[in-house]
């Protein structure tokens, strides 16, 4: 049974893309009543994630590498097209983005400054995100990835905490850097490719025609993988990470701004990987190399921070280490562990910033030597806070460990040394995350701190889907990772 | 009956666990209690109601798929049979009757819905180790288990050294489960499967370096769990934990994971002889180091904690010197009599007026009520390994297992084995004089126990006196019960002669004697306690936690300040400042380019072309 049978002829994908696209500029159109703007995106928002939930349902089993497709001419002359394209690795990360935005407006609810252009930001940032996991024309891939830097950059830039600008400057350049660096091996491959083929085209399926010479493609490659590791981010590109999400706005950005991390891991399987096989072969313990050092450099860094979202910042830098680790090692289960952990670390993560959010709203810093002792004034914020840290750590059951311990067995199949040396991290992840628990919920109250309202309903609402989630994954992870298998190009 | 409904013994308590901890607050109290012990107990009832499953090869029985992606393909599945089922039943049971005691022992407590709901959360992590079928189950019990253990060990979190003592025994014991998890994932690159069925079938094809090589790790696996050497530091500071978690999870139950792990993959491990050497070496050496550690302390439950790290040392010992019986019958004794000690004690520290200082104690034989003194002396009794008690049948059964491997290696560690017996009889006989004799040194009236935290102690007591008939030696009539349960999985059959196993009793009736003897000399008047650099060299256990704050968390913290202020600080931002003031340097030096001197760009000219020239030459010469 194809997918086309079951789902009625639409351009379901496009949707996708337009559907926030179309709630951004309601929100911004009815900027008068925030109230409506609020109902407005949480509308929008979840009605994207109605339909992602409904493409996974009807197109889970769809057979071939696509499970969903649409195409149109767009620039002909340059063979650009306007080509989309869902298959199972593209169906998981949409549906957690489509997921943490419904999050991310619940938690902007009570945001008081420029609440409708606040909104309509996230709605674009969703547009752009959806557009990048489901674009496979080159050129359109390059146009949703900038379109995503944009309000990412205002959201921090305006939105930000203290030190909003040096984050925002330092976001845009960086990754403006990686993006440059992008472009300019694009035009290389699609020049190369025309010269080689005779036809010019950005069009994935034609450019993986491309046969290139070794040193091309280690060029090549190398500007692709720049643009990936500054986003994902691998060391030593990742400082702008922890300036980006401590100084982001708490009230919903965030979370999302874990998304754009998975974008830079999403490019390497969709575009560097198999565009050149030939050089990721060779990159590979390279990658492998810098996974461990990531892992282990982001760990320590995060036992050194004080600020409750640095420390989970740099612990993002360090799951996705393991995630790269679980690429390089290059085989189904590892392969198809690390694109589980990419997404349960989105949502383990994402519930930790937001609970954090909440913690900050109460006490008024994130700051662990003015913490402590939050498990006496408000039990059920501090349950959620340390259920989320303990699946952050790992603990089996729950999410991050099914795709941590797929991870690690794929890789010592084919690599042994690699996962063992990968292994103390389980001690390292504790060690930080231990200690941000010790900081915040143990210990005596600060005496200076007045009494602390636990979870609203609004609060529940968001964290109990995660909640849910975070256990389901943990203990049948299976359905999410059946689409997985038929997604070409990888082992 | 259905097989599956086996799965009700360990969800049966995750179920209590979850629905305390949601619900908990919001009941009842008497609900929430009832809620807690009924889960546990209803556990048990099951076990004996499931008992014939286990006969045979056992019973299998799977829930469904936990993971599959590429080759690997997991199942939630467990295995009731002659080894896990024993278990089941000990740990339930003297899990209901701790959790009974718990009831009394925190009728005080404002959050008790959190301290049953872990409780009864451990004994579903502990179930799981025991039941488990493959290796990633027993993971996640072996974590499950951790997570209570931090949780209840730092119950009391507004003291900020509960709550690290806590995050110490959960890091320590992690530091194990890296070996462990390495020992998985090897095994799993070797068989392609993690049924504990499956691999044991498959050990023997392995080479015998990669079996050394896998014991080793599971060996270091078990170490954290079971606070053996090197891993023991977390252990004593544990003991910060409320008294019904010291009895459960600290001396019944999770230390002794290590062992039962041990015991399951035994089929693997006994293939190795250099690592079945290292198993018997560490625990002999556990053994006596934890005995000369616990002459020295001077709180209650440390004495017992490092004689619970001394005892898991003999279990050790015994599955090194071969014998999974052994072993598994010294487990279940020391399980029994261990808890009895620990409620005891429990009891004592709350008539003293939460007092934990033995050297402040006394008198409580004459003012204290009676049955308490004859329960902990039973439990005394059998830690000390009086002659006919559970102590004494399991403790030798293990020095006789030692003896006769008969290589000088094993034959100097039966001799560690006898120097301890001597310690634990002294310390053991110094505790109950100190607090038991003489007149009260400290405390001025004593409290009330409730009924709760009376009773429960007897059942315990008493399994731990008869505890000899589990596995009743030919010698004196017995049947070797257990030893004949466990069948295949019972490890090497221990041959002596009759002469020697006599020999071998009454030198260790001597022993204890002997130690009964000294410490009745020093302590049954008290004169004080000795200080001086010996003594309290043992009472910090042999400076262990000194060496690893030096040799191990300062450098973590120092390397991670490197990494956080000085290479992410100073290395790559101060790089990237300084590239971005290179580049404005560098729009200015254009900028005095285009200055309209024609030496300038004359001189650029032929840089330029000596670059290009250069090049040439280059791609010439390839």
């Amino acid at each position: 049974m194809t997918a086309a049978t079951t789902l009625p002829q639409f351009p379901w994908l496009s949707l996708l893309i337009g559907l926030p696209l179309a709630g951004a500029l309601l929100c911004l159109l009815h900027r008068r009543s925030r109230q409506e703007c609020r109902w407005l995106a949480l509308a929008t928002t979840l009605a994207t994630l109605a339909i992602c939930i409904g493409l996974f349902v009807a197109c889970r089993h769809g057979d071939g590498p696509w499970l969903l497709r649409e195409d149109a001419a767009w620039i002909p002359r340059f063979g650009i097209r306007y080509t989309l394209g869902l298959d199972g690795l593209s169906l998981l990360l949409t549906l957690l983005t489509a997921g943490l935005h419904v999050v991310a407006v619940l938690l902007a609810w009570p945001e008081q400054r420029r609440l409708p252009q606040f909104l309509a930001l996230l709605l674009v940032l969703e547009s752009g995100l959806m557009g990048v996991f489901l674009a496979v024309d080159l050129v359109l891939f390059y146009l949703f990835w900038e379109v995503m830097l944009l309000p990412m950059l205002f959201l921090i830039g305006i939105w930000g905490g203290e030190n909003r600008r040096r984050a925002a400057v330092r976001f845009f350049l960086y990754t403006l850097a990686g993006s440059l660096a992008m472009l300019v091996a694009m035009i290389a491959l699609y020049l190369l490719h025309g010269a080689q083929s005779g036809s010019y085209s950005f069009a994935l399926a034609d450019l993986l025609q491309t046969r290139l010479p070794l040193t091309q493609e280690y060029l090549l490659f190398g500007g692709f993988m720049l643009a990936f590791a500054i986003k994902a981010p691998l060391v030593p590109f990742h400082t702008w990470q922890p300036d980006a999400l401590s100084e982001a706005p708490a009230n919903g950005a965030v979370d999302v701004t874990g998304l754009l991390l998975k974008t830079g891991i999403y490019g390497m399987i969709r575009f560097a990987f198999p565009l050149f096989p030939n050089a990721t072969r060779d990159a590979l313990p390279l990658l492998a190399a810098l996974a461990l050092v990531g892992l282990f450099h982001a760990a320590w860094s995060a036992y050194r921070q004080d600020d409750v979202k640095r420390i989970l910042a740099y612990s993002s830098i360090s799951h996705l280490g393991l995630v790269l680790l679980g690429l390089a090692a290059w085989n189904t289960t590892a392969w198809q562990g690390s694109v589980l952990l990419m997404v349960t670390h989105g949502i383990v993560t994402g519930a930790l910033f937001a609970v954090v959010a909440m913690l900050r709203s109460r006490t008024g810093t994130r700051n662990l030597n003015e913490l402590g002792g939050l498990w006496g004034a408000a039990p059920q914020l501090s349950a959620c806070f340390l259920f989320f840290a303990l699946a952050s750590l790992g603990l089996p059951g729950l999410a991050n460990f099914a795709g941590e311990i797929l991870v690690l067995l794929g890789t010592f199949r084919s690599q042994p040394l690699w996962a063992l040396l990968a292994l103390p991290g389980l001690v390292f992840t504790a060690a930080y995350l231990l200690r941000l628990v010790q900081g915040t919920l143990w210990g005596p109250a600060p005496a200076a701190r007045a009494a602390i309202p636990d979870l609203t309903v609004r609060e529940w609402l968001v964290l109990l889907p995660l909640i849910v989630l975070t256990v389901w994954l943990g203990l049948a992870p299976a359905p999410l990772l059946a689409p997985l298998a038929a997604v070409g190009g990888l082992p | 009956m259905n097989q599956t409904l086996l799965f009700l013994i360990p969800l049966l308590p995750l179920a209590c666990a979850v629905a305390n901890m949601l619900f908990g607050m919001r009941l009842p109290r008497l609900f929430a209690e009832t809620l807690a012990v009924c889960g546990v107990a209803a556990s048990f009832l099951l076990t004996v109601l499931f008992w014939s499953y286990a006969d045979g090869d056992g019973t299998r029985a799977v829930l469904g798929t936990w993971l599959a992606a590429g080759e690997a393909t997991i199942p939630f599945a467990l295995q009731f049979d002659a080894l896990s089922a024993p278990m089941t039943l000990m740990v339930t049971g003297v899990a209901t009757l701790i959790h009974l005691y718990a009831v009394g022992y925190m009728h005080e407590e404002e959050d008790y819905a959190r301290f049953f709901g872990l409780l009864n959360l451990f004994v579903f992590a502990m179930l799981a180790i025991v039941l488990a079928d493959n290796l990633l189950v027993l993971f996640l019990g072996w974590e499950g288990v951790g997570l209570c253990s931090y949780g209840l060990i730092g119950f009391w979190y507004q003291k900020t050294g509960n709550a690290r003592a806590g995050t110490k025994a959960f890091l320590v014991t992690r530091v194990g489960d890296v070996f462990l998890a390495a020992a998985l994932l090897w095994l799993f690159a070797l068989t392609g499967t993690l049924s504990i069925g499956a691999i044991n079938a498959q050990a023997a094809g392995f080479a015998p370096a990669v079996l050394t090589g896998l014991t080793v790790l599971l060996l270091l696996g078990a170490c954290g769990k079971s606070a053996q050497l090197p891993l023991m530091t977390w252990l004593a500071d544990a003991m910060a934990g409320p008294t019904p978690v010291s009895a459960l999870i600290h001396a019944a139950t999770m230390v002794t994971a290590g062992v039962y792990l041990l015991c399951r993959l035994f089929p693997l491990v006994s293939l190795s002889p250099a690592g079945m050497a290292a198993i018997a070496v560490v625990g002999a050496v556990t053994a006596l180091y934890a005995a000369t550690c616990a002459l020295a302390q001077r709180e209650i439950k440390r004495v017992l904690a490092y004689s619970t790290m001394s005892q898991v040392g003999y279990m050790f010992l015994a599955v090194g010197a071969g014998s999974v019986a052994g072993a598994m019958a010294h487990l279940l004794t020391h399980a029994f009599f261990k808890a009895a000690l620990f409620m005891a004690a429990g009891c004592i520290i709350h008539l003293a007026g939460d007092e934990n200082d033995i050297l402040r104690m006394g008198g409580l034989a004459r003012r204290g009520p009676r049955q308490l003194f004859l329960v902990f002396l039973a439990g005394a009794l059998c830690l000390a390994g009086a002659p006919l008690t559970g102590g004494f049948f399991s403790k030798d059964a293990i020095l006789l297992a030692a003896y006769t491997q008969g290589t000088p290696l094993f034959l100097l560690l039966w001799g560690a084995g006898l120097l301890t017996a001597l310690l634990t009889a002294l310390y053991t006989f110094r505790l109950v004089y100190l607090v038991f004799a003489g007149e009260p040194r400290g405390y001025s009236h004593l409290h009330d126990l409730p009924q709760l935290m009376r009773w429960p102690l007897w059942p315990l007591a008493l399994l731990g006196l008869l505890g000899g008939l589990l596995n009743l030696p030919a010698l004196v009539g017995g049947g070797e019960w257990l030893r004949h349960r466990l069948g295949a999985l019972a490890g090497r059959e221990i041959a002596a002669t009759h002469g020697t196993e006599w020999a071998l009793a009454g030198l260790a009736t001597g022993l204890v004697l002997l130690g009964w003897g000294a410490a009745r000399w020093r302590y049954a008047r008290f004169r004080g306690e000795w200080d001086n650099p010996g003594s309290r060299f043992l009472l910090h256990g042999w400076g262990a936690d000194a060496a690893v704050d030096l040799l191990v968390v300062r450098p973590f913290t120092a390397i991670a300040g490197l990494c956080a202020l000085g290479i992410d600080r100073a290395l790559v931002d101060a790089t990237l400042d300084g590239l971005a003031r290179q580049t404005t340097a560098c729009g200015e030096r254009l900028r005095r380019l285009t200055s309209g001197h024609v030496s300038t760009y004359l001189a650029g000219f032929i840089w330029g072309f000596l670059i290009i020239l250069g090049w040439f030459l280059l791609a010439l010469v390839r």
